[in-house]
């Protein structure tokens, strides 16, 4: 029988975590060519954690895909642990605010078994991406601001909302994040999105958690500024 | 390298000197040493007497001589005399004031743990000499030198008076003679005290004598230690007041790759071409030059006064120690600007490897605890020399110190250093003490303390790669709040703690030696005694060479002790059986439990991680729990997890079925029904908020009382009166109500009752109430059918 000191990574890797929620809209408007630069956007950030030194032992990496209803499409893990392969067929309306509930319903669990296992951890970072207008639960959706907002007030959340495309109402998503622009991908440019997410991940990973990590949104080519 | 060296006594009776002389040079009857006592005397008698500072022969030895002295043993009778020749000879030179007897004293040590004890004390203030014929002192006393920036020697005297001083390998290889011969004697006390001292000097000089790797650099010549006595280097202002805040340097051209620069020291000066990048951080470039030298550039924003005057005060002491990369010579550019400093080449992988168990396994697959050992041990002789010379480190993190796979340290980063009144401008939380957080690290000067909060922090997380030592369970994972709480979790002794963190940790903690525990929980709890003084570089050396021997010796009973990661916590005693699990077949993987009824060990039939594996399993968080301990599957808590939701307002824990919303019942939302806004349902009161609810009690102002004129009926009440469509009523008497008393003179005459009975009096009693009441009634009645009437 083979025993690993590794078995339970999750205990016996000490170093600081970074988890990162990927919350994304997957409604019928995604399909095709959108959805599928997304995903390659997502297999290039999980490439790019994994040979970054730093980000490859804490980013811990989420995704929740909304579209009719929210699904945890790949719950927290570290890069050695999680599935790499998604497979996602948009259709369907945005539920947006049930996106979020349950991406956030997630990062609360992880949380709790940092907590319960004394593992340390960074802010979480939330990235929520859409490319509608969210018509799903009006209070699911009043919740998930007022949820996102107030943790973000107390430091306990980074928040990126960005905008996929035209149709995208920034005007929703720019309130899951008032105190800072929302962003709008220039066309479907994931690519260059996720190469920035996965050195900021690495920029965080290198400093000491308690600190206050700089984001450099400028630094962000490709996205344009509204 | 030379075999012997002969120093001359006369370098450490002057002001800053001291020269000690032991019993041995006393009974040392060999013919070629005869009058050596003599000799040492006239060569530096003159300058003892001049100085004030004559020869120290600590009391203990005047005792142990004088005892020596009074013996009788015909077999040593040669050895009696002499010991009485030398009491009459020190008691004359003391009258003379050439020797001084009153230090030292300590019934309980030999006389030459006296001396250990006097150069590690005074090792950072004075050139010291001891005069001594035994091996261990001397090994002693040449791996002190190796951490202290005087010039610490120690060594037999010859015929004419000088120091004999003898190599590294000379003195090995006595104390492996002296070793072997008092384990053959089975002096335990001997052995104990030679074994680490011989171990640690054989990982420090032994196999791995430094050449002299500066070949590629002509120009620049530093002294290299002829026989393993480290030079004085003179220190640094340990006292310099902060020199205030830094201010950036105007420069030209920043040199990169294929440019030329600059150098000068007190060596030498010159040019070198900018050959390879090796690294970019935070404040520069590093490149190679000339192969086994390094030349950092600095940013432009980092060209400051304060880097070039750090640079400026190392490079023109010469300073030059195996594993500390001393800037050698300030670099500027074309134009003769400070641009930044040579300093010898690193080899070897950031601290960052021992950091995780993952790379560190991929980086040192062999490695035992005994490795991470030597490691602490080297990167603490560094950092000991450093703060001989009186420089704080300061940015003590584990990208600032390298180690090779031979296990030597290399100090980097020498411009973010403290000294001289310079601060270190950089800090890193996990690695400040709690006095230091919070404060920005550029603004002032380290204190000694923050700095050996650092080194604690360091030393634990080497042996335990990578864990924080405030880990522990129940935080939200803000470091600066972990340490400021002072909660180590780590228990020890009596002293458990149930915040301890998972993993196997706890099995790496409990395999140290309970001595390094201690001074670790001392340390790091808030309630430990060195809390606010943590233990000096060289008290932790003391401390990791004894482990080192420690792993070594037979007290270590423990096989598993020597593994980096144990998979279980210390066998309790050396007679505790230690065997091999009976399914994974892992050696040395169970221990017997020692039962006090029976008074005999149990030794379980596989080990833990056999056992946990053998265990139902959680279907939801895949923990092992005992038979019976699921419930649907799962344990307690997962149940509870899964039945249980957090309310998302105020964070009570409820059942889901009486979360409505996300949301337990005190948080639900209501609407009031006066205001019509959304209100907590738990503050409505009768359908209101509290602001309706404390004006629906208040008297409307506006609406007087038709008798006595005054405010008589509150919002609530009018409130139902237009409820019904009913008009609202006009006086106390129409809501059953008095009007209230008043004096004759406040009333108003238009308040007069036609029928003249006073609405109220101050002798009213509660008799008569009811009749009164009765009456009102009749009124109000009366009134009515008026007013319909009319």
């Amino acid at each position: 029988m083979a025993f690993n000191i590794r078995a339970d990574d999750l205990v016996e890797n000490p170093t600081p975590r970074v988890p990162v929620s990927l919350c994304i809209d997957t409604s019928g408007s995604m399909a095709g060519e959108k959805i599928r630069e997304l995903v390659a956007g997502i297999g290039l950030f999980y490439d790019a954690i994994d040979e970054d030194d730093d980000a490859h032992d804490s980013a811990e990496v989420s995704v929740v895909a909304f579209n009719s209803g929210a699904k945890l499409v790949r719950d927290f893990a570290s890069i050695e642990g999680l599935q790499r392969d998604i497979t996602i067929t948009p259709s369907g309306l945005t539920h947006l605010g049930e996106g979020v509930n349950l991406a956030l319903d997630t990062l609360e669990k992880r949380k709790s078994l940092y907590s319960d296992t004394g593992v340390l951890y960074f802010q979480p970072w939330l990235v929520l991406m859409t490319d509608g207008q969210p018509n799903g639960d009006k209070s699911e959706l009043e919740r998930a601001i007022e949820r996102v907002t107030r943790m973000v007030a107390a430091k306990k959340l980074t928040v990126f909302p960005i905008a996929i495309g035209s149709d995208a109402d920034l005007a929703v998503l720019a309130r899951f994040a008032p105190e800072q622009p929302s962003l709008r991908l220039k066309g479907i440019d994931f690519k260059e999105f996720f190469e920035w997410l996965s050195k900021s991940v690495a920029k965080v990973s290198q400093s000491m958690p308690g600190g206050e990590p700089s984001i450099n949104f400028s630094s962000i080519r490709g996205i344009e500024d509204l | 390298m030379a075999v012997r060296e002969l120093l001359d006594p006369i370098d450490f009776v002057g002001p800053s000197g001291r020269l000690f002389v032991d019993t041995s040079v006393f009974m040392d009857d060999r013919p070629d040493r005869r009058g050596g006592l003599k000799a040492l005397l006239q060569r530096c008698g003159q300058a003892i007497l001049l100085n004030s500072n004559p020869i120290v022969i600590p009391i203990d030895v005047v005792e142990e001589l004088t005892k020596q002295s009074r013996k009788v043993d015909p077999e040593r009778a040669e050895a009696i005399r002499r010991a009485g020749v030398a009491v009459g000879f020190i008691e004359d030179a003391a009258a003379l004031g050439l020797v001084r007897t009153d230090i030292g004293h300590d019934s309980k040590h030999y006389a030459d743990s006296v001396f250990e004890a006097i150069f590690t004390r005074y090792a950072k203030q004075y050139d010291m000499c001891l005069l001594i014929n035994d091996i261990t002192p001397l090994l002693h006393v040449r791996l002190l030198s190796h951490t202290s920036s005087k010039m610490l020697v120690a060594g037999s005297l010859t015929s004419d008076g000088r120091i004999d001083i003898e190599s590294n390998q000379v003195l090995y290889e006595r104390g492996v003679r002296k070793l072997r011969r008092k384990q053959d004697e089975g002096d335990a006390r001997e052995v104990a005290a030679l074994s680490p001292l011989l171990a640690d000097f054989k990982g420090q000089f032994g196999t791995s004598e430094p050449a002299d790797r500066r070949s590629g650099l002509t120009v620049l010549r530093s002294p290299s230690p002829a026989s393993g006595v480290r030079r004085r280097a003179e220190p640094f202002d340990g006292e310099a007041a902060f020199r205030g805040a830094d201010s950036s340097l105007s420069v030209g051209t920043i040199p990169s790759v294929g440019h030329k620069v600059h150098f000068t020291s007190p060596s030498g000066s010159g040019s070198v071409v900018l050959d390879e990048l090796l690294g970019e951080g935070g404040e520069g470039a590093a490149y190679a030059v000339d192969g086994d030298r390094v030349v950092k550039i600095f940013d432009r924003d980092h060209v400051t006064h304060h880097r070039r005057a750090k640079v400026e005060q190392f490079a023109s002491r010469n300073l030059f120690s195996e594993g500390i990369c001393f800037p050698e010579a300030v670099v500027t550019n074309d134009a003769g600007e400070f641009v930044g400093y040579m300093m010898p080449r690193a080899h070897g992988h950031e601290f960052r490897v021992i950091m995780n168990p993952r790379r560190f396994l991929k980086a040192f697959p062999g490695w035992t605890k005994a490795d991470l050992v030597d490691v602490c041990i080297s990167f603490l002789e560094k950092v000991s020399y450093l703060h001989s010379l009186n420089v704080i480190v300061g940015d003590i993190n584990p990208k600032n110190v390298i180690v090779d796979a031979s296990k030597n340290v290399w100090m980097i980063d020498a411009d973010s250093w403290q000294v001289d009144g310079y601060p270190c401008p950089v800090g890193t939380p996990m690695f400040t003490s709690a006095s230091a957080l919070g404060r920005p690290y550029a603004e002032s000067l380290r204190t000694n303390e923050e700095e050996l909060f650092a080194i604690a922090t360091m030393l634990f997380m080497i042996l335990i790669t990578g864990q924080f030592p405030y880990a522990r369970t129940g935080s939200d994972g803000d470091i600066a709040r972990l340490i400021k709480d002072g909660n180590f979790a780590f228990q020890v002794g009596e002293r458990s703690n149930r915040d301890q963190p998972e993993g196997n940790w706890k099995y790496m903690w409990s395999h140290m030696p309970r001595a390094l525990k201690e001074m670790f929980w001392n340390t790091f709890h808030r309630d430990g005694q060195r809390y606010t003084s943590p233990p000096p570089a060289e008290e932790w050396l003391r401390a990791f060479r004894q482990y080192r021997w420690w792993l070594g010796s037979d007290k270590n009973f423990d096989p598993m002790s020597n593994d980096v990661y144990p998979f279980r916590f210390k066998a309790f005693k050396p007679d505790t059986p230690i065997l091999e699990c009976s399914q994974c077949h892992r050696p040395h993987a169970l221990v017997g439990e020692w039962d006090e009824a029976t008074q005999e060990h149990s030794t379980p039939e596989m080990c833990f991680d056999c056992r946990q594996q053998n265990r139902p399993k959680c279907s939801d968080c895949g923990t092992p729990r005992p038979e019976g301990a699921l419930k649907d599957g799962r344990c307690r808590d997962c149940n509870r997890k899964r039945d249980y939701g957090t309310c998302e307002r105020c964070g009570t824990e409820k059942p889901h079925r009486y979360l409505i919303g996300g949301r337990c019942s005190k948080c639900q939302l209501g609407t009031c029904k006066t205001c019509k806004m959304p209100v907590l349902k738990s503050e409505l009161t009768y359908g209101r908020c509290g602001a309706c609810e404390r004006r629906a009690k208040e008297l409307d102002p506006l609406r007087l009382c038709t008798d006595c004129r005054q405010p008589f009926i509150d919002f609530e009440h009018i409130e139902w009166f237009k409820g019904k469509g009913l008009d609202v009523a006009k006086s106390h008497v129409a809501i059953k109500k008095q009007c209230p008393p008043r004096t004759a003179s406040t009333r108003p005459a238009s308040a007069q009752r036609p029928q003249g009975v006073p609405r109220a009096s101050t002798t009213t009693t509660k008799q008569a109430a009811p009749k009164q009441s009765a009456r009102s009634q009749a009124n109000l009645w009366e009134r009515m059918k008026k007013w319909w009437n009319v």
